[in-house]
């Protein structure tokens, strides 16, 4: 089958470009200088196929160059604006980056091209996760956003294994290898301690199992699925930034486990545990945060807040996970990062 | 030797007629001698065939299967064509499925034709390119869910005459493609499907077996040990000696999933079938020396990751802390137990890299999963252990 190639040189084809300029549906970023009714730079918006809906022609299709330079503008210029909350780039990104990723899917790009296009989505949805954990269900969906993620990583893993099929080893940049084992690991922390990513971890090519930053990511999801949440933990701190932030999405929930295996095992009623301890193992950085998990799960903490006693039947095991939040390690390792260059993988060593 | 086409055809005839299921089988087999007759090697069989057998409705299958001996008679042969017949013969045993109401007869053909489409399709994965792995082989899986379906559709027929007694076969048939590209998701429906079926117990023993080992492997992915244990004891105990490999086979998930619930593998069993291996894991196991243990997972991780228990053999990690601590226990001869003694035992069985912080975490953990029996005082650095049982048998867990 023919498929077609797209020939719109800009970031929104000429027809749609006037129809939302006409109808006045722009978006604040495609705005100049914000300023109402006023046309900026436009981005192709997502719409999805449906049956009344003609085949699209070329011409409102972008080449492989502007939908290159359309996802850089986006994981750049769009993702550096604070004049408004990050929720609403978020917003406007995931929107356009979708068109992106169906036109991909129209003009059947190739695994090579697929894989260049998918990465940086998938490593924005990844920070994205994590950045907006804190926001109310009505300004972020985390279900939507793991979707979306899953989706992604499900496409780029196939790309990764037609590639292995077809071409050698050497054929590839170092560049390119080194973006794998980034998506991979990423794999695995995103899927922490599910079997089908671990068996697919064992039976990756030798250069990606070999890898220093999968291994760790590889070594974490096995520790998680023999239940030793120590070694998940504290491998936690040395994941570099984006994983690490994933990685922190997941935290809370882990906390959770940790303590509610606590009231089994320090069950006692005159004994307690001391707080610095925990605070060592579960990564928290000030005892309020502690404490504030502590009550939370209803546990009682001593007048001195400096211990917690732990008993079986206090636990409350029907409150739900307290939402995931800023974590110190990761925003420390975040604020050394040019954050484009990450998202778009340009460079990945920190 | 061999005889013309019309011979070959006439046989096919004489064997619809009499509504030879197992005669037919072997007409449409590829495994058959009638394959190395080069009187059957036609590009465009379809107006002869149709000639002879238009009246018993298998003209579609007999013709597909000539060009599919046609194509794979080639050189090199042509394994994608090839399969492609095939799989328009599945589509005629289908149809002709459906024609033969309350009859079942037709049932070895469809094996036949089930059977060779599969491996036709793991040719095609081994010699051809130019598609993504496990596709072909998902497509194979395709047609034969078609004809699962006219076969589990099939309830009003009497028990003799159902062709729901086709649906284990085609099951395990199924099973052997998920486990090959690894989609294990999809056997749940199919589980389901037998478990309601009436003639669940009443299927060929062989069939059974093949059903139980993949039914409890799957169980075994699941975490689902007991169940596991239980489908896998059933078929290496029903499987005849005589089938050594396949007894193997299914110990090489026996004996871990065993394991993890508290047995050990006896030597000489171990011996018969060649799986030493699990000797020494077993023995590290029981000896509670973690680093021997990760020693010979490491060593032998190939192997381990081939036969799909890496992670099964990696749980295991966790008794062999029980153990350990166990020993400690023993020696002390006390419920008072100081964290520093199994700190002390872990580092003197090699293992370098963990700290008393992580042996509370461990033992914690073997406390919540009730292996261990007692509670700890963070503040004393002890492990008070109940006076009764406090290593319960790992069976009891």
């Amino acid at each position: 089958m023919d498929h077609i190639v797209g020939t719109c040189d800009l970031f929104c084809p000429t027809d749609e470009a006037k129809l939302r300029i006409r109808e006045k549906l722009l978006h604040f970023y495609e705005l100049k200088n914000g300023v109402k009714n006023q046309p900026g730079i436009l981005v192709k918006e997502f719409t999805r196929s449906a049956a009344d809906v003609k085949t699209p022609k070329a011409k409102d299709l972008r080449t492989e160059a502007s939908i290159t330079r359309t996802v850089e503008y986006l994981l750049k210029d769009i993702l550096m604006d604070t004049r408004k909350p990050y929720h609403v780039a978020y917003d406007f990104i995931f929107d356009r980056l979708r068109a992106v990723r169906r036109e991909i899917v129209i003009q059947m790009y190739d695994s090579a091209n697929t894989i260049c296009i998918l990465e940086p989505i998938i490593s924005f949805l990844a920070y994205s996760r994590y950045r907006l954990s804190e926001e109310p269900i009505d300004k972020f969906d985390p279900k939507i956003c793991d979707q979306h993620l899953q989706e992604c990583l499900n496409g780029v893993l196939y790309c990764y294994d037609d590639l292995d099929e077809t071409k050698k080893k050497e054929s590839f940049t170092l560049r390119q290898l080194e973006r794998r084992c980034f998506i991979e690991s990423l794999y695995q922390i995103f899927h922490l301690g599910s079997i089908e990513p671990l068996a697919r971890g064992l039976t990756l090519p030798e250069h990606v199992r070999q890898d220093a930053g999968f291994r760790l990511c590889f070594d974490i999801s096995l520790a998680y699925q023999q239940g030793n949440l120590y070694r998940v933990l504290m491998g936690f701190p040395r994941l570099p930034h984006i994983i690490g932030a994933l990685a922190a999405t997941k935290l809370q929930f882990i906390r959770r486990r940790l303590l509610q295996i606590f009231t089994h095992a320090y069950h006692n009623k005159q004994l307690s545990v001391p707080v610095t301890y925990l605070l060592r193992l579960l990564l928290f950085e000030s005892p309020d945060r502690l404490i504030k998990h502590c009550t939370h799960y209803n546990l009682s903490v001593t007048s001195d807040r400096k211990a917690v006693h732990f008993i079986k039947t206090d636990f409350n095991i029907s409150a739900d996970t307290l939402q995931a939040g800023k974590e110190p390690f990761v925003e420390t390792k975040l604020a050394k990062i040019y954050l484009p260059e990450i998202v778009l993988l340009k460079a990945l060593k920190n | 030797m061999f005889g013309s086409v019309n011979n070959y055809l006439s046989g096919v005839l004489r064997a619809a007629e009499d509504d030879d299921g197992d005669n037919l089988a072997t007409f449409l087999s590829l495994r058959d001698i009638h394959v190395q007759n080069h009187n059957l090697y036609i590009a465009q069989p379809e107006k002869l065939v149709e000639r002879m057998l238009k009246r018993t409705s298998m003209d579609e299958a007999v013709s597909a299967h000539l060009k599919v001996l046609y194509n794979l008679a080639q050189e090199p042969p042509n394994y994608m064509d090839a399969y492609t017949q095939q799989a328009a013969c599945c589509s005629a045993v289908v149809k002709l499925l459906q024609q033969l109401r309350d009859e079942n007869w037709c049932l070895p053909l469809m094996y036949r034709v089930c059977l060779d489409l599969r491996y036709l399709a793991q040719a095609c994965e081994k010699h051809c390119r130019g598609f993504t792995p496990g596709h072909i082989l998902e497509k194979a899986a395709d047609c034969m869910m078609a004809c699962f379906r006219v076969c589990a559709a099939d309830g009003r027929a009497s028990e003799e005459d159902t062709k729901r007694q086709g649906m284990m076969n085609l099951v395990n048939q199924l099973f052997k493609i998920y486990f090959r590209i690894n989609k294990l998701h999809l056997c749940k429906p199919l589980i389901r499907a037998i478990e309601n079926c009436s003639l669940k117990d009443t299927f060929p023993l062989p069939e059974q077996i093949t059903y139980k080992y993949f039914v409890g492997r799957r169980a075994m992915f699941d975490s689902n040990y007991r169940q596991a244990v239980d489908d896998l004891a059933y078929a290496f105990s029903h499987c005849p000696e005589r089938f050594t490999s396949n007894k193997r086979l299914i110990l090489i998930y026996l004996v871990p999933v065993k394991m993890l619930l508290g047995y050990l593998p006896r030597k000489s069993l171990l011996q018969r079938y060649d799986l030493l291996l699990f000797h020494d894991l077993a023995l590290a196991l029981k000896a509670g020396n973690v680093n021997k243990f990760d020693e010979i997972v490491r060593e032998q991780e190939l192997v381990l990751i081939r036969s799909g228990i890496y992670l099964l053999v990696e749980k295991l990690k966790f008794i062999v802390y029980r153990n350990l601590f166990k020993k400690v226990f023993v020696i002390r001869q006390t419920h008072q137990l100081d964290m520093d003694d199994f700190l002390t035992a872990l580092r003197f069985v090699g293992v370098t890299d963990i700290s008393l912080d992580e042996t509370h975490c461990i033992v914690a953990n073997l406390i919540y999963e009730g292996k261990i029996k007692g509670y700890m005082s963070h503040v004393h650095n002890k492990l008070v252990v109940s006076k009764q049982n406090p290593f319960p048998p790992l069976i009891s867990t």
